[in-house]
């Protein structure tokens, strides 16, 4: 053991009155495959206090790879974490190669695997159960639980915060003392021995579990795919715990101890799931432990840093960096107003004030007069106008049953409800072969609420309907293309969630009809809903975000899916009873994640043209013959 | 199809009409004993489940609520295949309303199975004043085709409960296509309707 009560030299995150337990050199994380792209540093442990810290600091300078930058190293730097924050530790013991451990933090993130080139995991591991509570798992003989004071609801609790890092416990490890716990190893021999029998119990197990699996690869593989991520967008690295038993490919993941984690704690869905129904693993998670790469949700845009974007014309000088701000925290509600319309198109990035202020007078006397095609059709014109009537019968039952619970549209006889009609009795005539079709309202109520002027929000909406027009086609290849795309993305991301769907012939993903058409807006509150499409405007990490998050709510929820073995009709009840319990902020950290995990492959999953995307030909886009459409 | 085990059944449903006829309302009612006045539209479809006591047995209805617009036409058959029952939804206050209802018992006619029970439903009977579909018309074409015939109000609860109680005893049990003309028989004497439901 290490121990060098003396060594007082001080690092990032040690005060006054700190004691250094235990430090451990030449202890690297394996960023990706690349023999020469590791990143070797210190290990410590400090006692401050009555807590117990844990720090790795990269050495500075040794870096043999010039694709690792000093940021790059800093970005797993682990400043003093102390051990209340901990939740366990799991040691890994590859036959081939060195030890290495895994810290799961209480909040459910967790650090990459340490390892240990020249050993001391053991140390490490004892010198923990010296200065802090921890126990080895009842369920395997590699995890060491920290602060488990096997409390369900503190357990619940902290799994709802995921992924934001809370503490399960501020107990000072001194409220346990070694001498209180069940079997102390502060004595070498019986932890030798229990250690000893412990990896034979592991090995027995991992043997009668999957011979053929190879952790030490699959790290591998994932922290590739993860430092590719953080080089891309410098954000932090995080892993998120999803059980308590931290063994691949195990049962026990099914059994009831799976309770005390409800992954979909945020729904009100929650059922004991069949004890006797294997669920697949994810092929994303990594020994229970998924990868939450999303950067954190960031405040939305202000009005102040917006100004500081424009240049003293009015033109956005970096739109590429305005489009990452709005897609990590989107736009403050009363600076929308201003910032919509560039989102949408309506306004180029480009323009001046003058030249948006001269945009909106000539558009607006074009709105009128294309309001007033149908405003001079007399009562006896319309008589023999069945389509118009027809068409505006149709939006009048839509527009009074919309959004009636927000105060803008609650009065019966409000201007905003005529609003919503005119100017979707107009679009019905600007794109006389789409008319109109249900779900337009609901596109349209948004834009009215935040644009409040009648012709700017009919531009808008003239906007977003050129990329979500074709979702409104009659023969449905808009959303047809969408829901293949879709299909296609869970094939790649989640195989035997695919595989599920197909032998449960719910390929054709019509459960997520819904979601697609009208872009969620049936599924969160009013301004969650504006918060999300705000993000997916941006097109900032592709034009098809939407379909990611389709991907992410489904693997949110893939456990309750197949475990309790849902057909296409329960899954259409589930799916649509999931509105109003998703958490936003989550899905679109994963949505991000599972974006760019996907990279190019998962843009050719999509085919050309599906929208979002501006339609590859123009031309008779809208236009299909009907028989006895009435519009 | 509606399968049966013992007494109790399940029975796929569909209900099937223009726009806001009221067809989610009537859902809503008959589910959760709820009205919403200004019931949003229905995008794509939603499922819902609810049994129905009779007196010796028990029929799960598994509901499948549609979109009413024509442009959503060529989802409909995924939802009507296979049904067991169909309620065909029209707005007593707007002629256009029953004519496309005409339409869908037609198409059900042409391509739904035999056995389906099919009931016309003329909804917003609270509304006399704005009526402009006759209840006689309506009875007529329903007799001439096979269907049975109710007026509802989603928003009193009139008559809901009663369509899907009606249905419930059509359904055919263990004894399945012994009606040659198409005309589905109530087995056995009538019983009195039991609703599952508080409200009636």
């Amino acid at each position: 053991m290490n121990r060098s009560d003396s060594n007082k030299q001080s690092s990032s995150g040690e005060q006054e009155g700190a004691e250094i337990v235990y430090v451990k050199d030449n202890v690297a994380i394996h960023p990706t495959q690349y023999a020469s792209e590791r990143i070797s540093g210190r290990l410590k442990l400090i006692k401050q206090g009555g807590s117990l810290l844990m720090t790795w600091i990269p050495y500075k300078g040794q870096s043999s790879s010039a694709r690792l930058s000093e940021k790059d190293k800093s970005l797993y730097t682990i400043r003093a974490v102390p051990f209340s924050d901990v939740r366990s530790i799991r040691r890994h013991t590859p036959t081939l190669g060195w030890q290495y451990v895994i810290v799961v933090l209480s909040s459910g993130l967790a650090f990459p695997p340490l390892y240990f080139y020249n050993g001391g995991v053991r140390e490490f591991l004892a010198t923990i159960k010296h200065h802090a509570y921890l126990v080895r798992s009842a369920d395997d003989a590699n995890v060491f639980l920290v602060n488990d004071f096997q409390d369900p609801l503190q357990r619940t609790l902290s799994s709802l915060e995921l992924p934001r890092a809370v503490s399960v416990t501020n107990t000072p490890s001194s409220a346990a003392a070694p001498s209180e716990s069940p079997s102390s190893w502060t004595d070498g021999e019986t932890f030798d021995r229990n250690s000893a029998l412990a990896q034979q119990n592991a090995r027995q197990r991992q043997k009668n579990n999957d011979p053929a699996r190879d952790l030490s690869i699959q790290v591998l593989e994932k922290f590739s795919l993860v430092t590719r991520f953080a080089r891309e967008t410098t954000s932090q690295l995080f892993w998120e715990a999803q059980g308590d038993g931290f063994i691949p490919n195990d049962r026990r993941k099914h059994d009831k101890k799976t309770h005390d984690y409800p992954r979909i704690a945020e729904s009100n869905n929650i059922q004991k799931l069949p004890e006797d129904v294997p669920v697949p693993e994810d092929p994303l998670e990594f020994d229970k432990v998924s990868l939450v790469w999303g950067k954190p949700r960031q405040p939305p845009l202000g009005i102040e840093e917006w100004s500081a974007f424009l240049d003293s014309e009015g033109r956005v000088t970096d739109s590429e960096e305005v489009r990452k701000r709005i897609f990590y925290g989107g736009v403050e509600q009363g600076l929308r107003k201003e910032v919509w319309p560039f989102l949408l198109g309506y306004h180029s990035y480009d323009s001046t004030y003058a030249e948006r202020e001269y945009l909106v007078s000539v558009k607006k006397s074009e709105y009128e007069t294309i309001k007033n095609q149908w405003k001079s059709i007399s009562k006896e014109q319309a008589k023999r106008f069945t389509k118009f009537r027809e068409r505006k019968g149709l939006i009048e039952k839509d527009v009074v049953r919309t959004d009636r619970s927000i105060s803008f549209y609650d009065e019966d006889d409000s201007p905003n409800i005529k609003s919503l009609r005119d100017i979707l009795l107009t679009y019905s005539f600007y794109n006389f072969d789409l008319g109109y079709c249900q779900g337009m309202s609901d596109l349209l109520s948004p834009i009215l609420y935040v644009m409040g002027d009648e012709s700017e929000s009919f531009w808008c909406f003239v906007a977003l309907m050129e990329r979500l027009g074709p979702n409104f086609n009659r023969d449905q290849n808009g959303m047809h293309s969408q829901l293949f795309a879709l299909s296609k993305l869970v094939e790649l991301l989640d195989i035997p969630l695919h595989n599920y769907f197909k032998k449960n012939d719910c390929l054709n993903y019509f459960f997520c009809f819904r979601w697609v058409l009208i872009q969620f807006k049936r599924e969160f509150e009013f301004e969650k809903t504006m918060r999300l499409w705000e993000v997916l405007w941006t097109h900032y990490k592709s034009e098809h975000l939407h379909l990611y998050v389709c991907v992410s709510i489904l693997k949110r929820y893939r456990r309750k899916i197949i475990g309790e073995e849902m057909d296409f009709d329960t899954l259409l009840k589930f799916i649509n009873e999931l509105s109003g319990h998703i958490d936003l902020d989550a899905i679109l950290r994963d949505a991000e994640a599972l974006c760019i995990c996907a990279g190019e492959n998962g843009e050719a999953c999509i085919p050309p043209g599906t929208p979002p995307s501006l339609p590859v030909d123009d031309a008779s886009m809208y236009y299909q013959q009907d028989d006895d459409d009435v519009l | 199809m509606a399968t049966s085990r013992n007494k109790n059944m399940n029975a796929k449903l569909v209900l099937l009409g223009d726009v806001g006829a009221g067809k989610s309302s009537l859902v809503l009612r008959f589910v959760k004993g709820q009205f919403i006045e200004f019931q949003e539209s229905t995008i794509g479809a939603a499922f819902f489940s609810q049994t129905v006591a009779l007196n010796d047995a028990t029929v799960k209805f598994e509901i499948w609520d549609t979109a009413g617009q024509e442009r959503y036409h060529s989802l409909a058959p995924m939802y009507y295949r296979g049904a067991a029952a169909a309620i065909i939804v029209y707005d007593i206050t707007n002629q256009e309303s029953f004519e496309r209802a005409k339409k869908w018992v037609q198409e059900l006619q042409a391509q739904g199975n035999s056995n389906m029970v099919m009931a016309l439903t003329g909804n917003k009977a609270d509304l006399l004043d704005a009526r402009k579909v006759a209840a006689e018309e309506a009875q007529t074409y329903a007799q001439e085709n096979g269907l049975f015939f109710m007026e509802t109000s989603a928003k009193t609860a009139a008559n809901v409960n009663d369509v899907f109680s009606e249905i419930a005893k059509r359904l055919p049990r263990l004894q399945p296509a012994q009606n040659p003309s198409g005309m589905v028989l109530m087995d056995g004497p009538a019983q009195t309707p039991a609703t599952a439901s508080c409200c009636s």
